[in-house]
């Protein structure tokens, strides 16, 4: 009972587009992950299949430069594709935002996220609400540990995960 | 009459060339500025001993590890020595000061079935005196214990400042992809055991100041949240998993708060929590990365992390009252994991030096950087509960992650063997007085 | 001639007094083996001297007209008797003469003597002189070179004052070790007489000595400072403990300077008496953090 109405009261909050700088205090302890899904529909077969035979929808990973988070012209049309996907079945979707190892862990974790913003940011700016993303960071816990050099290149990315896949 | 009178001019003038040959009363004054940074030169001789099957570390060889770890004291090799002293009599002074030994630890075990009694001794060779002289006993299992006991207090009664030997670290192994646990241990790595077992990576173990509890990040959920896990009974409570990133748990200097990191509003922003996840508070809000918080010993201010300048670099904020935002550091280019001294003098962090990271320590008042290890991969630097040590991880190039200590000074760096498994980040636990 | 004894006394006056006692003492034993020698030498000569009892008559005896025969005769014995007196008061002048010649040439041996040693004695003070002036010359030299070396140390020191603390800290301890080792690699011999190059010279030694031994490590972060007071003995070793005047209210600190000090042992001290009577008792002023790295 008391679960729901908490998580009442944070949807509530969040629909009412409250601006993130107001956490009240009353809100206590936090709803679980994912908290957005009741607003999105689910991925159907149908939009399963589109996510497999378009190539642009196969993309799923945005890279980028040593401390970098700014996203390079030659994503626009891959980011353009999944808004269009994303507004036309109404699915959530999660931006993973990734690091190479060098540096500390939880700094690592904030350049993810700033990745992963970004992307969410132009998928904003493609029409795309918050409703439909989130954004989270996994920082370089899944970096290759041991790479030198240019090999750790694949560890900077974003990468799109549709919620249910 | 006459004659005596005779006698006293005799006297006077007798005295008065007496006392014009004094020299003159100024005593001649030496300077001698500044010092070495020297280590204390002490013999730790083989406890006597007649304990049976105990394939243990020897005990004068415990205590010699902990004193040279610290980087204040070299023990010197007593393997040449034919007679060993096991109490404070019938020390040979003028031998020992032949070795270049300022002081020696001697002592003596009895062992009564399964209980050890040490009687052991801590002599000033220079003084020609003891200085301490002590009887502890204990059960075979604190054989370690009693050892780390002496060196806490011959670290205390030479150095003045209390001795961390006998304290507990925290540390993350990955022992596969698979496999992550959080580990307690001696501040040596012995005596490991494992307090959280998971699938998913673990991150940012801080001990709280009171010693009772560990704060971590866990990816269990699929995205990082932070657990805070009671030490005697090992039940944990979910403090933070609001949308977005939970991370980067530190403890108030009194235990009762955590400051924490979240991406609720996007970019990673710096709340204030209460330490059971109650009563949520936003410390500030800016467009750049503002994480890694980490507080001065008395309360007031938060050292952080931020890229508002472009590259990683360290600034500070006042808790209550007035927000101005002071930035800390500005060489290198970037700086990183701030935290601070238990006397508040010195900014502990990691550098970042022509592509390398080092562990750096700065003086607070004069801004000195001293860059105490070479790197090219050092990160999670954490101080000793004295300040004396700081607890890191490194790595060579393509190699595993492992554990080690730094002294303060840079003098000094010892690996701690806890194993050939990667090590993801570490913590120190306080002073216990027990 | 003189003149030369003016200065003799003049150079024996600035001489050491145990030189005027042997001069005495030297003085008096010629002068007493002169006497023996005269004693001795006037006997001998005496031997020689004919010694003759003088008669000495009154009258003539009376001459008997009758014994004209015996009368010739005494008469005879007369003159003959009379020429003895005469020759004998001769030779007793002679011998007088002879001795007083004697005298004369034993005195004027001795004088003789007395001045050969006398002139041995001038010699001796003479090359003694001739030391002392090259001694003195050696200190003036000494001196100058010191004192140009503190004057180059304050022009360095001066300059050097406007860079940073960092290169200060080298500097002054290049200039230290500059200074022992001049103390070292020099000459150790002590002159008389108060030498302040010299004091200074011994007061680097013992603050390089010292400062090597002091272990910064142990005296926190501050700048402390701290006060010693100790005594030496002319070995360098110290009379007693080492006396805290002022504490750096760090227990370990002071502990680990009075170490220092007590590790510095022997301390490099002068032989001179006079030099080492002002280093007797010392005033240690330490500042362990001075000049932070």
């Amino acid at each position: 009972m008391k679960q729901s109405l908490l998580a009442t009261m944070l949807m509530s909050s969040i629909i009412a587009g409250c601006s993130s700088t107001d956490l009240k205090e009353s809100m206590g302890l936090n709803a679980p992950f994912p908290e957005l899904t009741s607003q999105t529909a689910q991925l159907t077969p149908a939009a399963m299949d589109e996510l497999a035979s378009n190539p642009l929808l196969t993309e799923r990973s945005i890279y980028f430069g040593f401390n970098k988070y700014d996203i390079k012209s030659e994503y626009s049309d891959m980011l353009a594709a999944h808004a269009e996907f994303i507004s036309k079945y109404n699915v959530a979707v999660s931006i993973n935002g990734n690091a190479d190892f060098r540096g500390s862990h939880e700094y690592n974790l904030s350049l993810g996220q700033k990745r992963s913003v970004a992307v969410g940011d132009s998928l904003n700016s493609l029409g795309i609400g918050n409703n439909n993303v989130e954004t989270v960071s996994y920082g370089e816990e899944n970096a290759n540990q041991e790479c030198t050099g240019s090999a750790c290149d694949q560890d900077r990315r974003a990468d799109i995960v549709y919620v249910g896949e | 009459m006459k004659i005596i009178q005779n006698y006293i001019y005799r006297f006077i003038f007798l005295l008065t060339l007496i006392t014009s040959s004094f020299p003159s009363n100024s005593i001649e004054v030496i300077e001698i500025l500044g010092g070495k940074a020297s280590q204390i030169p002490i013999a730790i001789t083989p406890f006597n001993e007649e304990i049976k099957n105990i394939d243990l570390e020897k005990m004068h060889k415990v205590i010699a590890n902990d004193l040279e770890r610290s980087g204040l004291f070299t023990s010197l090799d007593t393997s040449g020595i034919s007679t060993i002293p096991d109490s404070d009599m019938l020390i040979n002074f003028s031998n020992w000061s032949a070795l270049q030994a300022q002081f020696l630890v001697v002592g003596k075990i009895i062992t009564i079935q399964n209980k050890l009694t040490t009687r052991w001794s801590l002599i000033d060779i220079y003084k020609e005196k003891t200085v301490l002289s002590m009887e502890f006993s204990g059960s075979k299992k604190q054989y370690r214990a009693i050892a780390h006991k002496i060196s806490d207090l011959v670290y205390k009664k030479l150095t003045g400042s209390p001795g961390v030997f006998h304290t507990r670290i925290t540390f993350v192994k990955k022992k596969s992809e698979k496999i992550y646990g959080l580990y307690v241990s001696d501040y040596d790595g012995f005596n490991q055991r494992a307090i959280v077992n998971s699938s998913q990576p673990i991150i940012s173990p801080r001990w709280s100041p009171d010693g009772k509890k560990i704060a971590y990040v866990s990816f269990e959920k699929k995205k990082p949240v932070i657990y805070v896990q009671d030490l005697t009974t090992g039940k944990r409570v979910l403090v933070a998993n609001f949308k977005g990133n939970n991370s980067a748990p530190a403890w108030s200097p009194d235990s009762k708060k955590l400051a924490i990191v979240l991406t609720y509003s996007a970019n990673s922003q710096i709340y204030i929590i209460n330490s059971d996840g109650s009563g949520i508070k936003q410390l500030m809000r800016t467009r750049s990365i503002n994480t890694e918080p980490a507080w001065s010993p008395d309360g007031k201010e938060i050292f952080f992390s931020s890229d508002r300048g472009g590259n990683p670099q360290i600034y500070k904020v006042n808790v209550e009252g007035v927000s101005d935002v002071n930035r800390v550091t500005f060489e290198g280019k970037g700086n990183l994991s701030p935290s601070l001294s238990p006397d508040g003098k010195l900014l502990l962090f990691l550098t970042q030096d022509n592509g390398k990271f080092r562990v750096a320590v700065q003086n607070l008042s004069t801004n000195q950087v001293l860059k105490l290890t070479k790197g090219p991969h050092d990160e999670s630097p954490i101080f000793s509960p004295n300040g004396h040590m700081i607890l890191f991880t490194y790595k060579d190039y393509g190699k595993t992650t492992k554990i080690g200590t730094v002294s303060v000074n840079g003098l000094k760096v010892t690996p701690l063997r806890v194993g050939s498994e990667a090590i993801l980040e570490s913590s120190w636990g306080p002073i216990t007085n027990n | 001639m003189i003149f030369k004894k003016l200065s003799n006394a003049m150079i024996i006056s600035k001489l050491q007094d145990n030189y005027e006692l042997q001069a005495n003492l030297f003085s008096f034993v010629i002068h007493f083996g002169l006497f023996i020698f005269m004693l001795v030498s006037i006997q001998w000569q005496m031997k020689d001297v004919y010694y003759s009892e003088i008669e000495l008559w009154d009258a003539m005896p009376m001459q008997i007209k009758s014994q004209p025969v015996a009368n010739k005769k005494k008469s005879a014995d007369l003159k003959k008797s009379i020429p003895k007196p005469i020759e004998k008061q001769k030779r007793l002048k002679i011998n007088e003469e002879a001795e007083i010649k004697l005298k004369k040439r034993k005195e004027k041996k001795a004088k003789i003597k007395k001045i050969q040693k006398q002139a041995l004695k001038q010699e001796k003070l003479e090359q003694l002189q001739k030391k002392l002036l090259e001694q003195e010359k050696l200190e003036q030299l000494q001196k100058k070179l010191l004192e140009q070396e503190k004057l180059e140390g304050i022009q360095k020191k001066i300059l050097e004052q406007d860079k940073l603390d960092k290169l200060k800290e080298s500097i002054l301890d290049q200039e230290i070790k500059k200074e022992a080792r001049i103390a070292i690699e020099g000459d150790q011999e002590v002159f008389a007489g108060s030498n302040t190059g010299e004091l200074d010279k011994f007061k680097a030694m013992i603050q390089q000595k010292i400062y090597q031994n002091v272990n910064k490590q142990l005296c926190g972060g501050d700048l402390v400072e701290l006060e010693f007071e100790i005594q030496l003995m002319p070995t360098g070793e110290l009379l007693g403990e080492p006396k805290l005047i002022q504490s750096s209210k760090i227990e370990s600190c002071d502990q680990a300077l009075e170490r220092a000090i007590l590790q510095s042992q022997p301390l490099p001290v002068p032989k001179d008496v006079k030099l080492f009577s002002r280093l007797k008792k010392l005033k240690l002023m330490f500042q362990p953090n001075a000049y932070t790295e």
